[in-house]
């Protein structure tokens, strides 16, 4: 099976274009007369759903921001009612209130349709067996997956994240055919697999779909040779749908992303301004079927760039390069996103601490470790070193339930963290990808 | 009660030498020093012959520095001596955070310095005062040894 779907991965520019234009018409319609928000914001510019003429119109829409999705928590910005809505799920690692998407019956169809093209592109088919390591819960990264293996008729594992021994065993013994995880995962799997002596050239394994977090091809390379696989970059966020509202083909050269359900812009994050194919930027994102949460320009903070050149593989939908970086100061940490801002109002909460700080991010071996150093408050009373520690620890439990991610707690003198003028510099990514 | 400063340094090469230079450019002697330490930093406690100035130098040096207070005990420098105290708390279950020896320049005797958490601090004190062979010692007469 070379395609999922032919006739829409594989439609001309021109139908596809046109497609395009008819669903970003009825987006603007839904969301006019569903989601005050929405209409707000569009009588406030001006602009109503019959000012859609052609493609080029969706420069005269709003953003949407992430902020907007916070002040609408949880459902301000559903365009249906809950009875319509069959699934509500959230962004990982988010303080207090997570961002958080409502699917109807139909954007989950759409969503695991995106999620099959991709898989069939990986080379599954019906007698694939997919070892899906992505967590399973609020995150869109496992359901999102398990989907689209089902909708494909794969044999889907819902192995979750965790306990590497009892993956690599349950890899071998169900003869797992793909795998999904965050890249990172995939290195330490590697790694295990090495470990237990496992020549992995003689598992059935051929090849992995890794997003959810940054890696480079030369990670790629070594996730390849060490699981003797192909590996793919999948993108996506929750916000969306969840992964596959991009991915690779068997070229390995950018991810197509799908025209019929997304209108991808690339901006200037400074002006707002579209930027030409081939210009880095930022990625800003439309979806063009969704239901449950139709959302105008979403502002991704994701730099990449689009690639216009025709594919090889015959699929006409364009490309967006490998992520470049972040317009913000949002690190992925194991797969999880984590801002600053977060760790500083948990440390806070704690007390006894400055909101000096630095997040030092490090990948030992193939995990990535997160250190916060700290600065203790020139008042703190100084009794016991187990005072001290319980202090720690007390800090090391409240970063772990606002972010779930176990970090090494670092106290240092008060004044003795770097200061720069204006903003602090407070994220040293030291990690190599 | 006997005044003590900690002083927090990161476990690093050079942190406990810019303490122990602030005070000598301070002109303020050391009496008594220990040091509890982790893999990444530790609390230097030290009595000082002034207090007040050498907690002022090290401020000025922008050394983490402040104050608690500890008890000071003088008991015959022969074996059993440091058993009495730690019986006598241990009979009323007070429990010492941790203790250290002061090195007393005019007597032969030995003198601890103690660490009771500060709710017991005072029945610590009754306690110790108790006892025969224990002489808790005050701040003034503490730096007169």
């Amino acid at each position: 099976m070379k395609y999922w779907n032919k006739t829409y991965e594989c439609m001309s520019r021109e139908d596809l274009k046109k497609l395009q234009l008819d669903r970003l018409k009825s987006t603007v319609e839904r969301v006019y007369s569903h989601v005050p928000f929405y209409r707000e914001k569009l009588q406030e510019l001006g602009v109503g759903p019959e000012d859609i003429i052609s493609l080029d119109d969706v420069r005269r829409l709003p953003f949407t921001y992430k902020d907007d999705l916070r002040d609408n928590y949880p459902y301000g910005l559903l365009a249906e009612p809950l009875s319509q809505i069959v699934r509500v799920q959230a962004s990982s690692g988010t303080t207090g209130k997570p961002v958080c998407d409502g699917y109807t019956r139909n954007d989950l169809a759409m969503w695991s349709e995106c999620v099959a093209r991709g898989l069939v592109m990986a080379g599954a088919d019906t007698t694939s067996v997919i070892h899906n390591s992505y967590g399973y819960g609020l995150f869109t990264g496992g359901t999102g997956v398990h989907g689209g293996a089902e909708r494909i008729g794969c044999s889907c594992i819902p192995m979750s994240s965790g306990n590497t021994a009892r993956q690599i065993m349950l890899m071998r013994d169900f003869k797992a055919t793909h795998l999904t995880c965050t890249p990172s995962y995939a290195s330490y799997l590697g790694e295990a697999f090495r470990d237990a002596g496992v020549d992995t050239a003689e598992l059935p394994l051929k090849a992995g779909l890794f997003g959810a977090e940054p890696w480079s091809e030369n990670m790629r390379k070594a996730i390849e040779k060490s699981l003797n696989i192909k590996a793919y970059d999948i993108y996506g966020m929750c916000e969306i749908c969840g992964p596959g509202v991009a991915v690779e083909c068997e070229k390995q050269d950018g991810l197509h992303f799908w025209e019929d359900f997304f209108l991808f812009e690339i901006i200037n994050p400074e002006t707002g301004e579209q930027l030409p194919d081939g210009e880095i930027g930022e990625l800003v994102i439309t979806t063009l079927t969704k239901e449950g949460m139709p959302l105008l320009r979403y502002r991704t903070h994701d730099l990449t760039y689009i690639i216009d050149e025709p594919c090889e593989c015959g699929r006409t939908h364009r490309r967006i390069a490998r992520l470049q970086g972040r317009t913000d100061d949002m690190m992925v940490i194991r797969g999880v996103n984590v801002f600053p801002t977060q760790v500083e109002s948990a440390l806070l909460d704690i007390g006894s601490v400055e909101p000096q700080y630095q997040l030092i991010v490090t990948r030992e071996g193939k995990l990535d470790d997160l250190e916060i150093k700290v600065e203790l408050s020139e008042d703190f009373n100084l009794s016991s070193i187990p005072e001290l520690e319980a202090l720690q620890k007390r800090m090391r439990d409240r970063i772990h339930s606002v972010i779930g991610i176990k970090a090494k707690i670092t106290l240092v003198e008060p004044k003795s963290l770097p200061r720069s003028e204006g903003k602090a510099k407070r994220v040293l990514d030291l990690r190599e990808i | 009660m006997i005044r003590q400063v900690s002083v927090f340094i990161q476990n690093r090469q050079g942190k406990l030498e810019s303490v122990l230079k602030a005070l000598r450019d301070a002109d303020v002697n050391i009496r008594s020093l220990h040091i509890a330490e982790t893999a990444d930093y530790g609390i230097v406690r030290l009595i000082l012959q002034d207090t007040e100035k050498g907690l002022a130098a090290l401020k000025e040096a922008g050394v983490m520095a402040n104050i608690n207070h500890v008890l000071a005990a003088e008991v015959p420098d022969k074996p059993g001596g440091l058993c009495r105290i730690v019986e006598a708390l241990g009979k009323e279950d007070i429990n010492i955070l941790y203790a250290y020896s002061f090195n007393p320049q005019n007597t032969s005797n030995a003198i601890i310095i103690l660490k009771v958490i500060d709710d017991d601090a005072e029945k610590a004190v009754s306690v110790l005062e108790a006892e025969n062979a224990i002489h808790l010692l005050d701040r003034q007469e503490l730096l007169k040894k």
